[in-house]
């Protein structure tokens, strides 16, 4: 219990810098401390093999992703100009407690359906092995479509990113390298 | 592991973590931060599921965690290239003014 709790307070407070603090790249180190001790909230589930997916796929690759966007994007400045929403901080203060109130009490209706020590017998320990199994047996329709999906953003993002205007000949690129590299594509955007 | 903390108060806890991610995505006004808001709201959700997982001694929750967590990579990939573009176009990222799809 005191793990817990300890841990709790840790994902509380890195949720909350994640929604307050002023500079991003605080902010996103902020969610990169809920997500990892939320990774050792899922080891005390008995999630053995999630809590190494979060922390290699969640805390490693998605928030290197974050930290480079936003360092790309200079987002870390924060915005400044006055709200165009007036009282936003109010409405969202109180959409939070209605929706965290109504959780709350949805939970308190909840009864666990058999003794946590029979339960955490069945899980496994949450083992590659076991979660492979259901995913590949129960789960494969959804695998296979997920790992699809995962194709279809690499595309979709790469062609996103990617300039429209036709690339300059490489060879010829060569030739005028400091003076014609970079200034011919550069309109008043940042080049990336 | 351990001496079996009741599910109910991790479900509290990922109610918890879900409102600051709301509370996240209607007040920051960076895209990439309301962003890292829904990343919250996303993994308050995988906590409850994993919580359940251990409740009911079935792996299936766990398996659609991971599922989750596949989905998530995809959307982060996706959004944050919208977010470059976008950027690209007006060298603000800021969310007030983003009207364009507008009808």
């Amino acid at each position: 219990m005191m793990l817990f709790i300890l841990l709790a307070l840790v994902v509380v407070t890195g949720g909350l810098v994640t929604i307050l603090a002023s500079n991003a790249v605080h902010a996103a180190l902020g969610l990169v401390g809920t997500l990892l001790s939320l990774a050792i909230l899922y080891v005390t589930l008995d999630a053995h093999f999630l809590a190494a997916v979060q922390v290699v796929v969640y805390a490693g690759a998605i928030m290197v992703l974050f930290l480079f966007v936003i360092m790309l994007l200079d987002a870390a400045r924060p915005v400044s100009d006055p709200n165009p929403i007036p009282h936003v901080g109010e409405w969202a203060g109180g959409a939070a407690a209605v929706l965290s109130g109504a959780l709350v009490l949805i939970v308190s209706t909840f009864r666990a359906p058999r003794p946590l020590e029979a339960a955490e017998a069945a899980l496994r320990g949450g083992a590659p092995g076991p979660v492979g199994e259901v995913l590949f047996t129960r789960f494969l329709l959804p695998f296979e479509a997920v790992s699809i999906l995962l194709l279809v953003a690499v595309v979709g993002s790469v062609a996103l990113i990617r300039r429209p205007q036709v690339q300059d000949d490489p060879v010829l690129e060569e030739q005028s390298v400091g003076a014609g590299s970079s200034a011919p594509e550069r309109g008043g955007e940042v080049s990336l | 592991m351990l001496e079996g903390v009741n599910t109910e108060y991790y479900v509290i806890l990922s109610a918890i973590l879900f409102a600051l991610g709301l509370v996240g995505v209607l007040i920051r006004r960076t895209a990439v931060l309301v962003f890292l808001s829904v990343e919250l709201m996303l993994n308050a959700a995988n906590l409850a599921l994993v919580a359940f997982a251990r409740a009911w001694g079935d792996l299936i929750a766990q398996s659609a965690v991971f599922i989750v967590m596949t989905l998530a990579a995809a959307e982060v990939a996706v959004g944050l290239a919208i977010i470059v573009t976008i950027f690209r176009k007006r060298a603000s990222t800021n969310v007030d003014g983003l009207a364009e799809l507008r009808g």
